[in-house]
């Protein structure tokens, strides 16, 4: 143990002695660990604030199904839900999307009353009247319009519609209120003309939550022709989309990771002639081989830690402090209002640990065998010049 | 006295069975006894180096044994030679071999890095012998920052560290100037003096002549032509 | 086949390791021909150099093995969201066939290569090597199961389909469920206790014997006493050690102990235990080696020590299974 950390103090003053070189390496390591560690963080954040939302969202969402596709929902269907034992309240909702050709992206449109999970977060309040509605910070910044501005829209019959903005959605609001418009449910059916005896799908609230899948199924049964959603089944495939999508990135980044790894190859092998003759100083010494490569050990340990810590440190400040400019349109991307909140900064230690897999495990297995190679350094090679 | 190291029949060739086979000492025979003070001398390529290097446990023989305090040590994995060359054996080299980037006290404790010894009394062990060759005040400058004679100083300290039973000197005088050179022959008498076996390879008249040189050795070719004890 | 970060840093890990095998195990073929320690040519010495090489591959392979093991479970705890019905990594390992088989394959490679680099270190030590041979042939025949384990996580990961419902360890090891697992949660509590704690009670008796005697017999005995005592250790903490940490009556999760939610509490625990298991085995293991006049003096120095690390990794095991079961409130047995 002495010995090991006698030898780790003579590493440390050799590595500090050779500043620049040694800089070099961890300034490029420590910049892909940061690309790595971003997309990881950011999935994570993002993994988190979706999954965060869907905490409050309804226990089953139930669809009709006409041909294959997703259609409207009759509003008696409730009543036939509501029957079912265990099933606490029914409701249905009403909503659509829009396309707007100004800004080219897609909103989603809301009736009031219909989710009542978006409520508590409203700056000014929810719309009253019939040319009134909220929006999401997404869409405010893309329009521009404050609370008291107007909003203008097409309706379905092509004419043009203007709207009051009485309600925003705050920046820490989540990703799923970023692009919506809340309006009355009477103005939204009037606007999409969806008839008053349908809505776009219904939602359904279970006392206990164990029977939330035998419930489903007791609807799909009763109604053949709707399919009923889970909370559940949401949250897993939010999961297995983000992971599909940092997995991909990873995947990508590896490139950098195996590009670095040659870099690293390189810099082990290719020693200078200063270094090579200090290390047949240190055998001709009395160091035995297996001291040497203990300090090559403890070299390629305090690289890849010292790179390690700044490269987390670096990921995090670029995915929790700027929000992840150079990675937040390969990642979210379901929409063109991308979400422009800050996401909320945390360190799950797996995530970490995995990183730390990635790179460290690859980068000392690169240096193991230049490593030996300076270690079995003749001892009398420093006699013979 | 008794032999301190025994050369028996001693063959090293270098680059065996390929087109560049050299011969660097063949079927030598040697011994040295404690407390020696022997002067190696002979022209290059004679194999002084080689001899030295065989000596100081830093490579093996091709063929022939050596005896080092009775126990036959030409065989022995590199392993435990470096640890006998570390416990054993002190090193002046002729271009002093100091790390040059680190400072006069840390040069000085490197032979000792690989031992149990305790950090401290490393450095206690390297400020005393610092003191003894008047480097005390230099203890925390950098090697760059000494003169040829501190730096040879310096050399001659580190190869003390370990209080070792011999000092194995390869032309030591080479790029020293004349007062230089008889400060370090000063200095190894003193060692000698103290019980210090020391072994000088030179083909400096100016040591091979010197009154401490107790037994002169010439090398041609790989064969002992003279040992002569003045 | 899922990509996930996790699945990729194993996977990627997995083959490094095996490539390293393969340089490791081609080296050793050339040491096992070509050995000859009485020799002082200069490939002998390059082969002497070799042992280094590959010696530093294989702690390299040792440590990376066992952050792959942590990683394994972690990353099947991480994935069981995936899985509708799967509450924590048992689930996820359930989810196909081959989850449970990379994790006994890693576990064995973890107690392999641990034995090497133990045994490699004390044959270094001496100054004839007399294992030079041995170990090199020991290597060669771990090099395929390093293949095995990065082609069954292979297989295992590629082989998930996110949308299977699974059984969790609720049904895996709920009294209901079928096979081994199901049967040690099934078992009564008071008989699984007296097994348990009689077993221990036996390596502990062996263990306290070795460190007082030197007498032969109680090496070889003390290698089946922690066989047994590993085995029946994980057995009981599937059966009854982890409804005490969980205090709940039907929770026999062995891995949720690893989560943050328990403070961690089954690193030290497992630690104890494969200590206690490793170094339980070593004095066992090396009984045949002492043939060996370098070797018998070597491990002669280390045998007390291996010893006193079994104790303390018994002890700390013993402490953490066994804390909640005298001063929690939680309780069992009576029931």
């Amino acid at each position: 143990m002495r010995r090991l950390l006698k030898i780790l103090d003579f590493t440390l003053s050799s590595l500090l002695k050779r500043k620049y070189k040694n800089f070099a390496l961890i300034a490029v390591y420590a910049f892909t660990i940061a690309v790595l560690g971003s997309v990881l963080f950011l999935t994570q954040a993002l993994k988190y604030e979706a999954t965060g939302s869907l905490e409050t969202a309804p226990d089953i969402v139930v669809q009709r199904i006409f041909a294959g596709r997703h259609d409207l929902i009759p509003v008696n269907y409730a009543e036939t839900i509501r029957r079912l034992p265990g099933v606490k309240s029914v409701s249905s909702r009403v909503w659509g999307y829009y396309y707007d050709s100004l800004i080219k992206a897609n909103l989603t449109f809301l009736a009031s009353g219909s989710d009542r999970q978006t409520l508590d977060l409203l700056e000014g309040r929810l719309p009253l009247a019939d040319d009134e509605c909220s929006i999401g910070m997404g869409i405010q910044s893309a329009f521009g319009p404050a609370i008291g501005d107007s909003l203008a829209l097409e309706d379905s019959a092509g004419a043009t519609k203007t709207f009051q903005v009485v309600g925003l959605f705050r920046a820490e609001s989540n990703l799923l209120t970023n692009d919506l418009v809340i309006f009355q449910e009477q103005t939204l059916r009037a606007f999409f003309n969806i008839d008053s005896s349908l809505a776009t799908d219904l939602i359904v609230e279970v006392y206990n939550p164990r029977e939330t899948k035998t419930l489903a199924k007791k609807i799909k049964y009763h109604l053949a022709d709707t399919r009923p959603i889970t909370r559940d089944e949401i949250l897993h495939t939010y999961e297995t989309l983000f992971n599909w999508r940092s997995g991909m990135m990873l995947a990508v980044a590896t490139g950098a990771l195996i590009a670095f790894c040659i870099l690293a190859w390189d810099k082990a092998t290719g020693l200078s002639a200063e270094e090579k003759r200090e290390i047949g100083i240190l055998k001709a010494l009395g160091w035995e081989t297996a001291d040497v490569l203990t300090v090559k050990l403890w070299e390629g340990l305090v690289i890849s830690l010292t790179s390690l810590l700044i490269g987390l440190i670096g990921a995090w400040v670029h995915v929790f402090v700027f929000g992840a400019p150079a990675l937040t349109p390969l990642l979210k991307g379901w929409s063109v209002l991308y979400p422009d909140f800050a996401y909320t900064a945390l360190i799950d230690i797996y995530q970490v640990f995995v990183l730390a897999m990635l790179t460290v495990g690859p980068y000392i297995a690169c240096t193991l065998i230049p490593a030996w190679k300076t270690a079995v350094t003749d001892p009398d090679l420093v006699m013979r010049g | 006295m008794a032999g301190l190291l025994k050369i028996d029949q001693l063959t090293k060739i270098f680059n065996r069975h390929r087109p560049d086979e050299t011969t660097a000492l063949s079927d030598l025979s040697l011994t040295i006894l404690q407390e020696e003070c022997i002067a190696l001398t002979g022209p290059s390529g004679s194999g002084k180096t080689t001899l030295l290097s065989l000596l100081g446990c830093m490579s093996r023989p091709t063929s022939g044994n050596i005896l080092f305090q009775g126990r036959n040590i030409s065989r022995l994995p590199e392993r435990f030679l470096a640890q006998i060359r570390r416990d054993s054996f002190g090193f002046i080299f002729q271009q002093y071999n100091l790390l040059r980037s680190h400072t006069v006290l840390e040069n000085l404790m490197l032979p000792l890095y690989p031992t149990d010894r305790q950090w401290k009394e490393i450095r206690r062990r390297a400020l005393e012998l610092l003191e003894r060759f008047q480097l005390g005040n230099m203890h925390s400058k950098k090697i760059t920052q000494l003169s040829g004679g501190e730096q040879q100083r310096v050399a001659i300290a580190r190869a003390l560290m370990a209080d070792p039973e011999v000092i194995i000197a390869d032309e030591p005088t080479a790029h020293l100037d004349e007062q230089l050179s008889a400060e370090l022959l000063d200095i190894l008498a003193t060692l000698n003096g103290e019980g210090k076996t020391i072994i000088i390879a030179t083909h400096d008249p100016f040591i091979y002549a010197a009154d401490i040189i107790q037994r002169r050795i010439s090398l041609q070719h790989g064969h002992i032509t003279a040992d002569t004890m003045p | 086949m899922i990509l996930h970060p996790g699945i990729l840093a194993l996977l990627s890990l997995s083959a490094v390791i095996f490539i390293i095998m393969l340089v490791a195990g081609w080296h050793s073929l050339k040491l096992i021909v070509y050995w000859d320690a009485n020799s002082s040519s200069e490939r002998q010495l390059l082969l002497e150099r070799k042992t280094w090489l590959i010696s530093t591959l294989l702690n390299y392979t040792l440590t990376v093995q066992i952050f792959s093991l942590l990683l394994f479970v972690f990353t099947a705890d991480d994935i069981h969201r995936l899985f509708i019905g799967a509450m924590c990594a048992t689930g996820s390992l359930n989810a196909n066939l081959v989850g449970w088989l990379v994790l006994l394959v890693k576990g064995v490679l973890l107690f392999m290569a641990s034995f090497w680099v133990v045994f490699n270190q004390l044959d270094q030590r001496t100054e004839d090597a007399p294992l030079t041979r041995l170990k090199y042939i020991g290597l060669l025949l771990m090099t395929p199961l390093f293949a095995l384990d990065l082609y069954l996580q292979w297989r295992y990961f590629s082989g998930l389909q996110p949308e299977v419902i699974t059984s969790c360890c609720g049904s895996l090891f709920s009294a209901e469920g079928e096979g081994v697992a199901g049967d040690l949660a099934g078992m009564p509590i008071g008989q699984a206790m007296t097994l348990f704690f009689s077993v221990a009670g036996f390596y502990l008796l062996v263990l306290l014997a070795c460190l007082r005697t030197r007498r032969v017999i109680f090496r070889p005995l003390l290698f089946v006493a922690s066989v047994l005592m590993f085995f029946i250790s994980l057995g009981a903490v599937v059966a009854f050690i982890s409804l005490y940490i969980y205090q709940m009556p039907s929770h026999h999760c062995p891995f949720d102990m690893l989560q943050a939610n328990y403070g961690y509490i089954g690193y030290p625990m497992y630690i104890g235990l494969y200590c206690a298991a490793l170094f339980g085995m070593l004095p066992g293991l090396a009984q045949p080696l002492r043939k060996y006049i370098g070797l018998r003096r070597e491990i002669d120095l280390v045998e007390r020590q291996w010893l006193l690390k079994a104790l303390g990794g018994m002890v700390v095991f013993l402490l953490i299974a066994c804390w909640q079961m005298i001063f929690g409130s939680f309780k069992l047995l009576g029931y």
